[in-house]
């Protein structure tokens, strides 16, 4: 947790911000390295966007310090923000500018950012630069709103729930863009309420729920931990003792020939053993953060 | 037009600045072109003359001048209400939009997010309120000293100035307060509802101060009042009253700094 250590990127110490009597965050413990891709997941309203914002100095903590680069984040917020690429949660750009007039004034306010990469981007992402912003989708702003934080090739990259708004061809197309970035170096931030796709980029994810870091656990050992509700519709009736004695196959049950379970860990012993019956069908469904929580870090509002 | 946060003010408020030119010249002309119907009317002078004396007071400043004459009636019809009126609006829209408007949009936080000191964001914005005053009250004087060669009155052209600079000065200090309320609430609708209130509210102490015996001695602390007192377009600017206006202007903008720098910015 050394602030002086080079790696540290992004330190948090007991960070809290408390906003009249409703609470943002508490206590809030944090270190990303240098190059590693950073999820910060939870539900909405968690507390994501309000520790996102303290980070940037848009809000000033109650108490806690937030250190970037070495620099507080609150006295030195200029230093940490040239350094830093930020795509906002709700992202309002100026409406009555087009793309690359944005772009342009971004580059300008950046001290004169070369735009090639920019330009780069916007044609990999198939991005309409010369209409005002405000006759264009939420996507398509989106794309605006990524573009011009990663254009400047920045150090870290702090993203809000990057993907909302963008189509499935995008986000793959998003994906690419941060395995790039974490090939440059570049450390990246980012916010998100949909566990696979932190599973997806990430490295590293801290879980943060009702205000407050729950965990902060690798990808591979989330995965390890992998929660599914699983429903496989047999030709037949088939036998519910079967399913019941595997290990790590949870809440059985057998209606008419569809069974359903939840599934933690590996899916081999269950998938052999369906395959000894005739299968229909097998639907899966990715457990909501809610039933995740529930499973590993317990606690309802109560005891959070 | 997109290197810094001035260029960029300014040139969102382009159209808006050239609505506001065409007005202002046409309300120059047109006042204009009524003085010479006015100045044969002298039984408006005895109309005058048989009002209440504060009514006169209340309505044409401190000094009873001739009405007819072209100070009396540019003094009462522009420079008494209109022009003044006309200026706040701008300068409390203008001053409302720079830090509460933007904070209201949203795009507070994507400028922000750039490596800008809000210190700075202040001082810009401030600067873009101050050119585009000062371009509209230029404007407005070369409409009035085009309108008036035009049908030869005979008003000085400097006293004209000194007046316009009065009234832009005058903007200023409802502008400079409502930036400074924003930068404390970024709430739009407030800053617009408070300085709108605040002018009301001064301009009636000024006014009724004139009149009512027990308002006298507070009329000092209406902009309004060291405006409308010297009376600029007779006796040119009042180096006492016009000190007290920039005062008030250097106050609100140097207090809007710290007030901006210190607080949280909304969602």
């Amino acid at each position: 947790m050394s602030m002086n250590d080079n790696n540290t990127i992004l330190n948090t110490s007991h960070l809290t911000k408390f906003y009249g009597k409703q609470c943002g965050i508490e206590d809030i413990n944090l270190e990303v390295r240098k190059g590693e891709v950073f999820g910060y997941l939870g539900p909405n309203g968690a507390g994501k966007t309000t520790t996102i914002r303290v980070l940037l100095d848009f809000i000033r903590p109650t108490s806690g310090i937030a250190t970037i680069f070495g620099f507080n984040s609150r006295l030195s917020s200029v230093e940490t923000r040239r350094r830093i690429g930020y795509l906002p949660g709700e992202l309002s750009m100026y409406g009555n500018l087009t793309g690359v007039e944005l772009l342009h004034y971004v580059a300008s306010l950046r001290g004169g950012t070369d735009l090639t990469y920019a330009t780069d981007l916007a044609k990999r992402m198939d991005c309409d630069l010369t209409r005002r912003l405000k006759a264009l989708s939420h996507g398509n702003r989106q794309k605006i709103g990524l573009i011009q934080a990663f254009m400047h090739r920045p150090q870290l990259i702090i993203l809000d729930e990057p993907t909302i708004g963008l189509d499935p061809l995008m986000q793959q197309e998003f994906y690419r863009l941060i395995s790039e970035a974490r090939t440059d170096e570049c450390t990246v931030f980012l916010s998100s309420h949909i566990l696979p796709e932190v599973e997806r980029v990430c490295d590293r994810v801290g879980i943060i729920r009702e205000g407050r870091l729950v965990a902060v656990e690798t990808v591979e050992t989330l995965k390890s931990r992998a929660l599914r509700r699983l429903e496989i519709h047999f030709a037949r009736v088939v036998p519910p003792e079967d399913f019941m004695s595997i290990a790590g196959v949870r809440d059985v049950v057998v209606r008419d020939s569809v069974l359903s379970c939840i599934v933690v860990g590996s899916l081999d012993t269950l998938i052999k053993t369906a395959a000894r019956f005739e299968v229909v069908n097998i639907v899966s469904h990715e457990p909501s953060l809610e039933e995740v929580f529930l499973t590993y870090y317990g606690g309802s509002k109560s005891n959070a | 037009m997109l290197k810094n946060v001035f260029l960029k003010t300014l040139r969102d408020q382009q159209w808006s600045l050239l609505y506001w030119s065409i007005g202002l010249i046409a309300m120059a002309v047109i006042m204009t072109l009524f003085y010479p119907s006015i100045s044969s009317m002298q039984s408006i002078n005895q109309y005058l003359e048989e009002l209440p004396e504060g009514m006169m007071e209340m309505f044409m400043g401190g000094e009873i001048i001739d009405y007819t004459s072209p100070v009396g009636y540019f003094s009462t019809e522009l420079f008494s209400f209109m022009v003044p009126l006309l200026f706040l609006i701008f300068a409390i829209g203008f001053g409302t939009g720079a830090i509460a408007g933007e904070e209201e949009k949203g795009t507070l936080d994507f400028l922000l997010a750039n490596p800008v000191p809000r210190w700075r964001v202040v001082v810009e914005k401030f600067g873009v309120m101050v050119v585009s005053m000062i371009l509209l009250a230029f404007v407005f004087w070369a409409g009035m000293a085009i309108s008036i060669a035009a049908i030869d009155v005979d008003l000085s052209l400097l006293k004209l100035a000194e007046a316009t600079l009065g009234t832009m000065v005058l903007g200023l200090v409802f502008g400079t307060f409502s930036l400074w309320l924003g930068c404390l609430k970024g709430s739009r609708g407030l800053c617009l509802g408070i300085s709108g209130g605040l002018a009301v509210l001064t301009y009636l102490l000024n006014a009724l101060g004139s009149i009512v015996e027990g308002l006298r001695d507070y009329r000092f602390l209406s902009p309004f009042y060291h405006f409308l007192e010297p009376n600029i377009l007779k006796n040119g600017i009042d180096p006492f009253h016009m000190l007290v206006l920039v005062g008030l202007v250097v106050m609100f903008f140097l207090a809007s700094i710290p007030t901006f720098t210190r607080r949280d910015i909304g969602v």
